[in-house]
C-alpha cells in the first residue's frame, strides 16, 4: 500500500514537472517577473501606451485607467479596440473598480504604480512596465514584451516592421527643416517635451534636431517666456490641455514678433492627447504623419 | 440617559451604518449577502472586501480617532480653541518627513513611516515652541504663526514634488491626505502606537480639566503642570504624526471634533475624549467614502472633503472669538 502512494506521488509530480516545462512562459519586468501558464484573456491596462501596445497585438482590454474620459484614448487606438470599462484616474486608479472586472493581467506604469504594486498583484499577475517618460525607443521593446504576453508575437512583429518602413519614408521626406520642439501648454504654463520624452524621441527618431542644449537630461522643462524666446525653434508644435493658455499673453506681447516662429507662422496647434499621453506606436505615426503634413504646407 | 451615553451611543450607531454603507458601496456595488459572506470566508470578492475595504474602513477610524484626540489635547494644553495639530504645522512637518522619505527611498517598508513622521512632527513642533517661547503669544497669533509654518512645509512638499517628478503620484497624498492604497500593511504599524496613546489621554483627562482653572489653580489642586503640558504635547505630536504617516494631512478634524464634542457633552475631558474619537472616526470615515463614492471609478482625495466642512467652521471660530 505504502508503496503505491509513493509511486503515485512520483507519477504525479513527474507529471507536473513535465507540463510546468511545457507551458510557463517567464517574462521579466520592472518590479519582478511574471510565469504564464495560460495566456491572458482579461487585461487591465494603467496607461495609455499599454491601450496602444495592445490595440495593434489586436487584444481589447477590458478596463483602462482613461482619467473618467474615454476621448483620452486616441481615435486611431479607439479604433482598434472593443469598449471598455473606466478604472478611474492614471494617478489613483481605484482598485475595486480593477478587481470587479476580474482580470487575469493587469499592466501597471512603473513610474506611477510602484505604491500599490502589491495591492495589484493581490488582485491578477500585475506587469510593471514604463509608461510615464518613456522614449520612443524604449517602448518598442514594451510593446513586444506586451505582445509575448498576451501571445500574439507574429502579428505585432509583422506591424513592427510595417510601422518601421513608414517611419523611414517619414525620415526621408522631413530631412533638414530646422529645430522641432513640442511643448504642452496650460493656464499654468508651459513645458517643453525634451529628446527624452515620448514626442522629443519621435522627433529624434525622425533624424530632426531639437533646439534644446545637448546637455539637458531633463524629461519635461517648464518654460518662461523669456527661455522660448533665447531656444527660438524653428518650429513650434503646441498641444493645448486648457481652452486658454500663457500661449495667447505670451502672443499679444511685442517680443512674440522676435521668434522666428512668429515671422514664418511656424507654430502649429496639435492635440496634447496623441503627442502626450497617448506615447505608443500608432501615436508616433500620427505624429511623424503631422509632422511631415505642416513642412509641407 | 445622559447627555454623553447619548452622544456616545448614538454616534456609535452612526459609525456602523455608515461602516456598513462604506462596506457595500464604492466603484461596485456589492449585496448585504455577499459582504457578509466574504467576509466569513473569502471567496470571488476577496479583495475587494478583505483587502481594499476592510482595512481602509479600519484605517479611517484609527486615523480619525488620532486626530481629534491630539486635537483635544493641543486645545487643553495651549488653551486655544484654534488650535490643532494641523493648523499648528505638525501634520505639516510629519507630512513632509514621511514624503521625502518615501521620494527617496521609494522601497522602503511602511514600519518605519511613523517613526520618521514622529521625528518631522517633533520637529515641527519644537520651531514653534521656540519661535513662541520670547513672549505669551494671543491665540490668533499662534493660530498666524502655525499658518505660516502650515504653508512653508506644504512648499517645501511642492519643492520635493519639482525635484522628484516622476512619483509625484505616491506624493500628491502628502499634499491633500487621501487613504487611496492603504491596505492592513499600514494598520500594523499605526496600532501599538494608538492602542498606548488613546489610554494615556483619557488618564491625563481629569488632570485637564484642572489645567483649564489656571496654572496656579491647578498647581494649588495638585497637578504638575510643566509635566502635564509636556506629557499631552508629546502625545498630541505622536498621535498626529503616526495618523499623517499613513494618509497625509487631512485637514481639520483635529479642530473639527473636540470642538463638536464640546457641543455635544461640554467641556469636562472624561466625556468629551470619547465622544472627540467618536466624532474624529466619523469625520474621516465619512470623508473617505464620499471620496469612493462620489464620482466611481474617479477617487477623490478625502483631505479636500474635510478641508470643505472644516474650513468655513474655521473662518466662523476666527468671527466668533472677537478681540484678539
Amino acid at each position: 500500500m505504502r508503496f503505491s502512494v509513493i509511486y503515485k506521488l512520483l507519477f504525479l509530480f513527474s507529471f507536473s514537472l513535465f507540463s510546468s516545462q511545457s507551458f510557463a512562459l517567464k517574462i521579466d519586468h520592472d518590479a519582478g517577473s511574471i510565469e504564464f501558464d495560460s495566456t491572458p484573456q482579461r487585461v487591465v491596462v494603467l496607461a495609455f501606451s499599454f491601450v496602444d501596445a495592445l490595440a495593434i497585438a489586436g487584444v481589447s482590454p477590458v478596463g483602462i485607467a482613461d482619467d473618467g474620459d474615454k476621448n483620452r484614448v486616441i481615435k486611431r487606438v479607439r479604433d482598434n479596440i472593443e469598449d471598455w470599462q473606466s478604472v478611474g484616474s492614471r494617478y489613483q486608479p481605484s482598485l475595486e473598480a480593477i478587481a470587479a472586472l476580474k482580470p487575469d493581467l493587469i499592466i501597471a506604469d512603473s513610474g506611477r504604480h510602484h505604491s500599490i504594486y502589491q495591492d495589484l498583484t493581490r488582485i491578477a499577475p500585475t506587469l510593471m512596465l514604463k509608461s510615464r517618460g518613456v522614449t520612443y525607443q524604449e517602448n518598442l521593446l514594451i510593446i513586444e514584451k506586451i505582445a509575448l504576453a498576451v501571445d500574439k508575437q507574429s502579428r505585432v512583429e509583422k506591424r513592427l516592421i510595417e510601422h518601421k518602413k513608414r517611419m523611414l519614408d517619414f525620415k526621408n521626406k522631413l530631412s533638414n527643416k530646422g529645430s522641432f520642439q513640442f511643448a504642452v501648454t496650460s493656464e499654468k504654463g508651459m513645458w517643453l517635451h525634451s529628446p527624452y520624452s515620448y514626442a522629443g524621441s519621435v522627433i529624434e527618431e525622425l533624424a530632426l534636431t531639437s533646439p534644446l542644449p545637448s546637455s539637458n537630461k531633463q524629461v519635461y522643462l517648464q518654460s518662461s517666456f523669456e527661455q522660448l524666446l533665447s531656444l527660438n525653434p524653428d518650429w513650434l508644435f503646441v498641444g493645448q490641455y486648457s481652452d486658454h493658455s500663457v500661449l495667447d499673453k505670451w502672443q499679444k506681447s511685442p517680443l512674440w514678433k522676435m521668434l522666428t516662429i512668429s515671422k514664418s507662422q511656424q507654430v502649429v496647434s496639435v492635440s496634447a492627447n496623441v503627442w502626450s499621453l497617448a506615447s505608443g506606436l500608432l501615436a508616433a505615426e500620427q505624429i511623424a504623419e503631422q509632422l511631415t503634413q505642416a513642412v509641407k504646407k | 440617559m445622559t447627555r454623553f451615553q447619548k452622544s456616545l451611543s448614538g454616534g456609535g450607531l452612526l459609525l456602523v451604518i455608515l461602516a456598513v454603507y462604506s462596506l457595500l458601496n464604492g466603484a461596485h456595488h456589492l449585496s448585504v449577502n455577499t459582504v457578509v459572506s466574504t467576509l466569513f470566508y473569502a471567496g470571488d470578492q476577496d479583495f475587494i472586501v478583505n483587502h481594499y475595504r476592510l482595512p481602509r474602513l479600519f484605517i479611517a477610524i484609527l486615523v480619525g480617532m488620532g486626530l481629534a484626540i491630539s486635537g483635544v489635547l493641543t486645545q487643553a494644553i495651549i488653551r486655544n480653541p484654534l488650535a490643532s495639530p494641523d493648523l499648528m504645522g505638525i501634520s505639516g512637518g510629519a507630512g513632509l518627513a514621511a514624503c521625502t522619505v518615501l521620494l527617496t527611498q521609494p522601497d522602503i517598508n511602511p514600519a518605519w513611516l511613523p517613526v520618521i513622521a514622529l521625528l518631522g512632527g517633533f520637529t515641527a513642533a519644537f520651531l514653534i515652541y521656540w519661535l513662541n517661547s520670547r513672549h505669551q503669544p494671543s491665540p490668533a497669533r499662534l493660530a498666524l504663526l502655525g499658518i505660516a509654518i502650515s504653508a512653508f512645509l506644504s512648499s517645501c512638499i511642492n519643492f520635493l514634488l519639482v525635484l522628484y517628478p516622476i512619483e509625484v503620484n505616491s506624493a500628491m497624498i502628502w499634499l491633500t491626505g487621501s487613504l487611496w492604497g492603504r491596505n492592513w500593511d499600514y494598520i500594523w504599524p499605526l496600532l501599538p502606537w494608538l492602542l498606548t496613546l488613546v489610554p494615556f489621554s483619557y488618564y491625563l483627562a481629569w488632570r485637564l480639566d484642572l489645567f483649564a482653572l489656571g496654572d496656579e489653580t491647578a498647581s494649588a489642586l495638585g497637578v504638575d503642570t510643566k509635566r502635564l503640558q509636556i506629557m499631552a504635547l508629546l502625545s498630541a505630536v505622536a498621535l498626529a504624526s503616526v495618523s499623517v504617516a499613513v494618509c497625509g494631512t487631512i485637514g481639520f478634524v483635529g479642530l473639527l471634533a473636540p470642538h463638536l464634542a464640546r457641543l455635544l457633552v461640554g467641556s469636562q475631558h472624561k466625556l468629551m475624549l470619547p465622544v472627540a474619537a467618536l466624532i474624529g472616526a466619523l469625520l474621516v470615515l465619512s470623508a473617505d467614502t464620499l471620496a469612493r463614492n462620489l464620482a466611481p471609478p474617479l477617487e477623490l482625495p478625502a483631505g479636500v472633503l474635510t478641508a470643505i466642512l472644516g474650513a468655513p467652521y474655521f473662518v466662523f471660530l476666527l468671527h466668533r472669538y472677537k478681540g484678539w
